[in-house]
């Protein structure tokens, strides 16, 4: 019997980093993001043992061409050569510590120092790191090469404690190296680092981040610095910004600055809040930390609550996130609600512009909606209005279900000044329905196309009597077609008839025309769907008493005569509510019209004959 | 004014909404107006989004209606159109179809083999067929023909328009949840619950199938976990009935306040539904957690806030005549499909039973 050998995986280091620099990362320029990570990690621990000590990192640029180097120096803890082994040697080590550390609740700051490291040969052929712990022992060199092979080396001098990181940088990796890019990124990245981060170069040296700010710690003091804190937001999110909410927490570990879009946004927009995790950038599209309806903001937010994704781009989906997601709503929610109290003027302007967010808010919570109900904005048969105005008239407020429904009443609704809104728009359906709860003293109803004509006049059954004739060849005319009329007086009197559906026969008419245009098998299965619902599709087409022609009509049924007239007026009807219409209607269309020119002309002769 | 607009300003406003009904609104519109004007192609693209727009958000039959045209458009002029996004909601379609009762089961057979055929000629891989008739079969209740079904598809390539293997994954989950192996459930929904596999709808629709099977399991901890992550995932979106219906039915067992809530929060949503499965299955829900809310201190003069569409007469305070109009609908439409089905599975499906 043979001994089982145990081996061990080769893992392809050259392949390693083709998959960070393709599948993890999302650009090859996130190398100096995690070189400044690792800088930051350093001086944090730093701290943590030398309370007070004052970290700074220094970014230096030298040589040209294929000499071109840069060098990313820190003064925090350093490594050990055991440490050296441990975190560089084994790739995956440090991750999994970093998962060792979630779970005891904080990050430790050696974390991901590794894999961060690793990324660097997406732009450079050979890392080189000097480091000094404060642990004491030698100075060491580290030198790894991207086909996996290292070498260490005690240094013969001293160095004082920190890490120098040299990149020389591939042909093709150029443009990261230039000093411009490297300033930009700097403060990209680092903007909000709590120790100076200075950049070397042709001798000229510059602080990239500026002091940080006091509303960085104090969300809440923003508003007595609001130049500043605009003109901040200009220059980190590149826009120019009126107006902001400031956020906060209960466990002030996350929070914030809200800024209001300036222009109006598409609902479908990626939302993209820049998130700073322990002060360095983590995300330029956090998409997750703020609520689905908070697309009218664009946010700074800064915290050391989350936690990040492997990539270091996104925060994993869990309880905290959730709730600092809800904690941030809430707060910027409260932002909104005192504009309501105290500046209504400036929630105004907001709601103009982001009248489609401030809906959507609306609808999930009734507070808020109670708040700024006034100043939302809706189409209405007398315009656009605010509906605060709305309200101020007294009445009640009908709307229709949908833009088609509204399309098919507006006519008839304006023509008797009756105030409709249009509710097919998103959102607006449920605030209609829910305004009402909100407000003890307001009335709204959903009104159907076919409840227009209780606004119209009732014809006396008297009189509906003496059309009596008409109405049964009118209805005898119309069951093709799936109708049947009715005698009512309404305004415009211009109007001789008005064609409704409900939302079933408008269904059927969907049905039948898509069956008439498709292949028999799909034909065929319309048509067991539309047996279902045959029985109530019954559309109306009204007959106004007020208009003389149809006064003529009624009153003088003739078997030949009326049928064709109803019928004609029936796509007419049709045309005007620009219905697209089926073939049997425009057959209809195309015989009325020939045949009525044949009546004409022969009434002409005829006339011409009795001269 | 807005009530005239012109095809291309519908279009973009269309574009700018998320799905559902708005969106909806403003494409049919614009499917209107090209109607009139004769204006084929834009029809054309405008019913396409229809499609696309409708399947997502509860309107499978406004999905049916606008691909039927479609279908009839491309086969007088095929080499108009591009085929591959025809085919490619050809199986959202399909995989509706079964939801409505009125449709036989003969048509839904031929039209699966219609979709096969056309697959074929495109020389796309026979997988979506088998896929398709493994799903078809399950909604049948025919377990046996649907694991040959399954056997066969899986043995077939993948190709660019297969479904995805989270939704694929899903599948297979629910067929292992109809054959009631619970354990095999979990087994499937691994990956899926691990974060490995994810698509648009997932992991939406796992987190609620799997409450069950974890309750039966007595993981009741992981299933609270699961619940109010796959909720919020769900919440307000108008595609997920069946999925609500699955939390309320946890809920009834482990916290009925909060099935309560989710009833409310999402009644509107189910009540408007043109997916008749769905909603029969959401219906069928409701009513138990209603009967259990009863026994619970709290409910006592509680009203249901029930929506303003919904048709229901009576007194919103009378939770168990409430519950009884709940079932009684979801009893009718399973008899519709057990009729179709010719068998009794919808309606064994959707029976009370205490657990």
């Amino acid at each position: 019997m043979t001994a089982s050998n145990e081996y061990r995986f080769q893992v392809n280091l050259s392949g390693m980093i083709q998959i960070l620099s393709n599948h993890l990362y999302s650009s090859p320029k996130v190398f100096l993001r995690e070189l400044m990570q690792n800088a930051t990690d350093a001086i944090t621990a730093r701290k943590e043992v030398e309370p007070g000590y004052q970290g700074e990192a220094r970014i230096e640029l030298t040589g040209t061409g294929d000499q071109l180097t840069m060098m990313v120096e820190d003064n925090g803890v350093g490594l050990t050569e055991a440490d050296i082994h441990e975190f560089l040697a084994m790739i995956g080590q440090s991750s999994k510590r970093g998962q060792q550390a979630l779970l005891d609740g904080e990050t430790s700051f050696i974390g991901r120092f590794g894999i961060g490291l690793l990324s660097c040969f997406m732009v450079s052929h050979e890392i080189v790191m000097l480091t000094q712990s404060i642990k004491g022992g030698p100075s060491m060199e580290w030198r790894g090469k991207p086909d996996g092979t290292y070498t260490i080396r005690q240094l013969d001098t001293q160095l004082s404690p920190g890490t120098k990181v040299y990149l020389r940088c591939t042909p093709d990796a150029a443009h990261y190296f230039e000093t411009e890019y490297v300033k930009e990124a700097l403060f990209y990245y680092g903007a909000l680092l709590p120790y100076p981060v200075t950049l070397l170069h042709d001798g000229v040296q510059s602080v990239v981040n500026q002091d940080s700010p006091i509303w960085l710690t104090r969300p809440e003091l923003a508003r007595s610095c609001r130049a500043e804190v605009l003109a901040f937001g200009e220059r980190l999110l590149g826009e120019k910004f009126q107006d902001f909410i400031p956020l906060t927490t209960a466990t002030g570990r996350t929070g914030g600055i809200a800024y209001v879009l300036p222009h109006a946004v598409n609902l479908n927009a990626k939302r993209s809040h820049r998130v700073y995790l322990k002060r360095m950038l983590i995300s330029e599209k956090a998409e997750n930390i703020l609520p689905e309806w908070a697309f009218f903001v664009k946010c700074l937010i800064w915290t050391d609550e989350l936690q990040p994704t492997a990539s270091r781009e996104h925060f994993y989906e869990n309880e905290k996130l959730e709730e600092v997601r809800s904690e941030l709503g809430d707060a910027l929610r409260m932002g909104l609600a005192d504009m309501a109290e105290n500046q209504t003027e400036r929630l105004q302007k907001l709601i103009r512009l982001h009248a489609l967010s401030m809906k959507a808010l609306a609808v999930q919570d009734q507070a808020f909606y109670a708040m700024i109900h006034r100043w939302l904005p809706f189409e209405t048969t007398r315009g656009h209005r605010e509906l605060g105005e709305l309200i101020d008239e007294g009445e009640t407020l009908y709307y229709t279900g949908s833009i088609d429904e509204y399309r098919q009443i507006h006519h008839v609704a304006s023509a008797q000044s009756m105030l409709v809104v249009n509710a097919g728009y998103i959102y607006d359906k449920e605030l209609m329905a829910m305004l009402p709860v909100i407000l003890n003293n307001v009335q709204t109803e959903r009104i159907e196309p076919d409840e227009v004509s209780m606004t119209f006049t009732d014809v006396a059954p008297a009189e509906r009597n003496q059309y009596y004739d008409a109405l049964r060849l009118a209805d005898s005319a119309l069951q093709r077609f799936r109708c049947r009329a009715e005698v009512k007086g309404f305004k415009p009197s211009d109007l001789p008839v008005l064609f409704t559906l409900s939302q079933e026969s408008s269904t059927l008419r969907a049905l039948e025309k898509a069956s008439e245009e498709s292949t028999d098998l799909f034909s065929s299965v319309l048509g067991s769907l539309s047996a279902g619902i045959n029985s109530a599709g019954y559309s109306t087409l009204y007959l106004n008493v007020n208009n003389p022609i149809i006064k003529r009509v009624l009153t003088s049924p003739d078997n030949q005569m009326t049928p064709i007239a109803i019928e004609m007026l029936y796509v007419n009807a049709l045309m005007m509510g620009h219905y697209a219409m089926n073939k049997q209607e425009l057959e209809v269309l195309n015989q009325g019209i020939v045949r009525f020119i044949d009546w004409g002309l022969r009434a002409n002769t005829d006339r011409k004959g009795d001269a | 004014m807005k009530t005239e607009m012109d095809f291309e300003d519908l279009m973009e406003e269309a574009y700018q909404l998320p799905n559902g009904p708005a969106k909806l609104g403003f494409l049919e519109e614009a499917a209107r107006v090209a109607d009139v004007n004769g204006m084929v192609e834009e029809a054309y693209e405008a019913r396409s989004e229809i499609v696309d727009a409708a399947t997502f958000c509860g309107y499978p039959m406004k999905a049916l209606i606008a691909f039927s045209w479609q279908l009839g458009k491309f086969d007088q002029q095929p080499e108009l159109y591009d085929e591959e996004t025809l085919l490619w909601s050809y199986k959202w379609i399909l995989g509706k179809m079964p939801d409505f009762p009125e449709i036989s089961r003969e048509k839904i057979m031929e039209l699966l083999e219609d979709f096969g055929a056309r697959f074929k000629s495109y020389g796309y891989s026979e997988r979506s067929y088998w896929y398709y008739r493994f799903r078809i079969f399950m909604d049948f209740g025919e377990l046996e023909e649907s694991g040959r079904s399954y056997d066969k598809f899986r043995t077939l390539d993948r190709d660019f328009m297969s479904d995805c293997e989270a939704c694929e994954q899903d599948e297979i989950m629910r067929y292992f949840m109809l054959k009631g192996d619970d354990e095999k459930v979990l087994e499937v929904a691994k990956p899926i619950l691990k974060g490995r596999m994810s698509c648009a709808e997932i992991p939406h629709l796992t987190l609620s199938e799997i409450l069950m099977p974890l309750y039966r399991l007595g993981r009741t901890e992981e299933a609270d976990k699961y619940q109010v992550k796959g909720y919020r995932l769900i919440k307000g979106e108008n595609d997920f009935v069946q999925s609500f219906s699955e939390q309320m039915e946890y809920l009834t067992l482990t916290n009925p306040a909060k099935g309560i809530d989710v009833l409310e929060e999402t009644l509107v949503l189910a009540a408007d539904h043109e997916d008749a499965y769905a909603k029969m299955l959401y219906y069928a829900k409701a009513a138990p957690l209603l009967r259990r809310w009863t026994e619970e201190k709290e409910s006592e003069g509680y009203r249901m806030r029930l929506p303003a569409s919904f048709p229901y007469e009576g007194d919103p305070g009378d939770l168990l005549k409430l519950a009884d109009y709940f079932a009684e609908h979801a009893q009718t439409v399973a008899a519709k499909f057990d009729q179709r089905n010719g068998n009794t599975h919808v309606s064994s499906l959707i029976a009370e039973r205490r657990i």
